[in-house]
């Protein structure tokens, strides 16, 4: 495995906010890994993820492609894009076409592939996410999971190395959480990076390569999902008592 | 809405090429306008619901519903055109009543005036629902593009069709939420509700904007959103469905 992504000491604070949303956060992301990470709302994971696709950038600290810190002009951004997709947890916020079709051929055609190539990408995305027989359905006709499976299949079209996910399979039903998790997983087979931010502890226990877990900005634990929930501190963290 | 956009899906013409749709309403439309006979705007209305009806296979109903809502707006404007309100009878006019300090006249002038202005912009619009019912949005915008619009231009449109059912889904949810707490039990209830759910959701299509434009940041959003062009059939049928549509209308244009 080779590290394709990795962050250094990232600290980040959102414009008018009191406090650091990131406070020195490291972490190196390797092919073939399939990452969880979890920590309660507001730990910084989605925050994370932007800093790795180079929506956001860093007050302090720095984010590596393939060993070389990423620049913030519009050619490195693009090539970053390129390489580090983003799943968003609402897909209506990521749907903005009018068709399945358009959707996922939006980042491809950015990427200044030709129409043909395009073409062949969306195809092969949709048949990947197993949505190809609903190319030319318009994008507000869809159930909700049919959207998550689009808005994977449209960050899949511009073929990235690290998929980040953020936190989709938490409004899926058990099929479709687990045909999610099938594609992830074939996904990550394949050589990709699957880096996906949930509160599903099963997910985290049992899908996960490495389990990060956040709190307050910071990452507190890193390691194989079964030594950090056997360490009683640390599973403290992630899961509260029963309340019963 | 909801309704124009299921039919365009549905019907018999949907995956047709729209330029070929588009031509014949642009015919249509350009007839009616400039004929400015009460004949040729009928025809057109006959010629289009017929279209829409045999050829696109949509329900009589549909169409008839949406040229009789359309007519409805026309009445007021026709009415204003056809009589004349004020302090007195105008002799030229040809009839007219008093009511007290007002009165009301009308004349064969008028009255013709009025019925070529509703026939004409029935005709008009009949050709645009022939479009409008038959064409998904999405191939209409494809259309825009083939034509040389501006893609600014394009591009917001598409954005605008695809946000006004998020704003309904979310407007629906917001309806219900208030619903569920009495919010339109009575009169007051109601002004106070809605007024909230307007600038709720003012503030949500705000936030919302924000989150996409994040989406499509991180899929290397360009200057220019280049879209994929769609495959269509052609259906030779539709030109000589177009020769016979518009020799009809010159005819009545001419002989009318």
């Amino acid at each position: 495995m080779s590290t394709i992504l990795r962050l250094e000491g990232i600290h980040y604070r959102y414009p008018g906010s009191p406090g650091p949303a990131l406070r020195g956060v490291d972490l190196a992301i390797e092919t073939g890994l399939k990452v969880a990470i979890v920590g309660r709302n507001g730990s910084g994971k989605s925050t994370l993820f932007l800093h790795c696709n180079g929506i956001l950038r860093p007050d302090r600290g720095r984010v590596l492609l393939d060993g070389s810190p990423v620049g913030y002009d519009r050619l490195s951004l693009t090539e970053l894009r390129r390489s580090v997709g983003i799943v968003f947890q609402n897909p209506d916020d990521q749907l903005f076409s009018a068709s399945v079709a358009q959707d996922i051929a939006f980042g491809p055609l950015n990427l200044g592939l030709s129409e043909q190539v395009a073409r062949r990408r969306v195809q092969s995305a949709a048949e990947d996410c197993g949505i190809a027989d609903l190319l030319d359905r318009p994008t507000h006709s869809l159930s909700g999971g049919e959207k998550a499976r689009v808005a994977l299949a449209g960050v899949l079209a511009m073929e990235p190395r690290v998929l980040l996910v953020d936190e989709v399979t938490g409004s899926l039903d058990p099929w479709m959480r687990r045909q999610m998790l099938t594609i992830l997983g074939r996904l990550a087979t394949s050589g990709k990076a699957v880096v996906m931010a949930t509160h599903d502890m099963a997910i985290a226990r049992r899908w996960a390569d490495l389990l990060v877990v956040m709190d307050g900005g910071r990452i507190v634990a890193s390691g194989a999902p079964e030594s950090i929930f056997g360490d009683a501190a640390l599973a403290s963290t992630i899961l509260p008592p029963d309340p019963w | 809405m909801l309704a124009i956009d299921r039919h365009a899906y549905s019907n018999r013409w949907s995956r047709v090429d729209p330029a070929q749709k588009g031509v014949l309403a642009l015919v249509v439309l350009l007839l009616s306008l400039l004929a400015d006979r009460p004949a040729v705007g009928l025809l057109a209305c006959l010629w289009m619901w017929g279209a829409a009806v045999l050829g696109a296979g949509l329900p009589a109903g549909v169409f008839g519903w949406a040229l009789a809502g359309q007519a409805a707006f026309l009445v007021p404007g026709a009415l204003g055109v056809a009589v004349s309100v004020g302090p007195a009878i105008q002799p030229a006019a040809g009839h007219g009543i008093q009511l007290g300090p007002l009165s009301a006249s009308t004349g064969p002038e008028a009255l013709d005036l009025a019925l070529r202005l509703s026939t004409r912009a029935l005709g008009a619009v009949a050709a645009l629902d022939l479009l409008a019912l038959t064409t998904p949005l999405v191939d209409v915008v494809q259309l825009l593009r083939r034509v040389g619009t501006p893609p600014l231009l394009v591009d917001i449109v598409a954005l605008a069709y695809r946000f006004i059912f998020i704003l309904l889904e979310s407007l629906q949810r917001m309806h219900n939420a208030q619903e569920s707490r009495l919010g339109y039990a009575g009169f007051r209830s109601t002004m106070a509700s809605l007024g909230l759910l307007a600038s709720r959701l003012f503030v949500e299509a705000y936030q919302r904007t924000r989150r996409v434009e994040v989406a499509m940041e991180s899929r290397c959003l360009s200057d220019d959103m280049r879209t994929l062009p769609s495959t269509y059939d052609t259906a030779p049928g539709l030109w000589l469905l177009g020769l016979a549509v518009a020799a009809t209308l010159l005819g009545g244009w001419v002989l009318t």
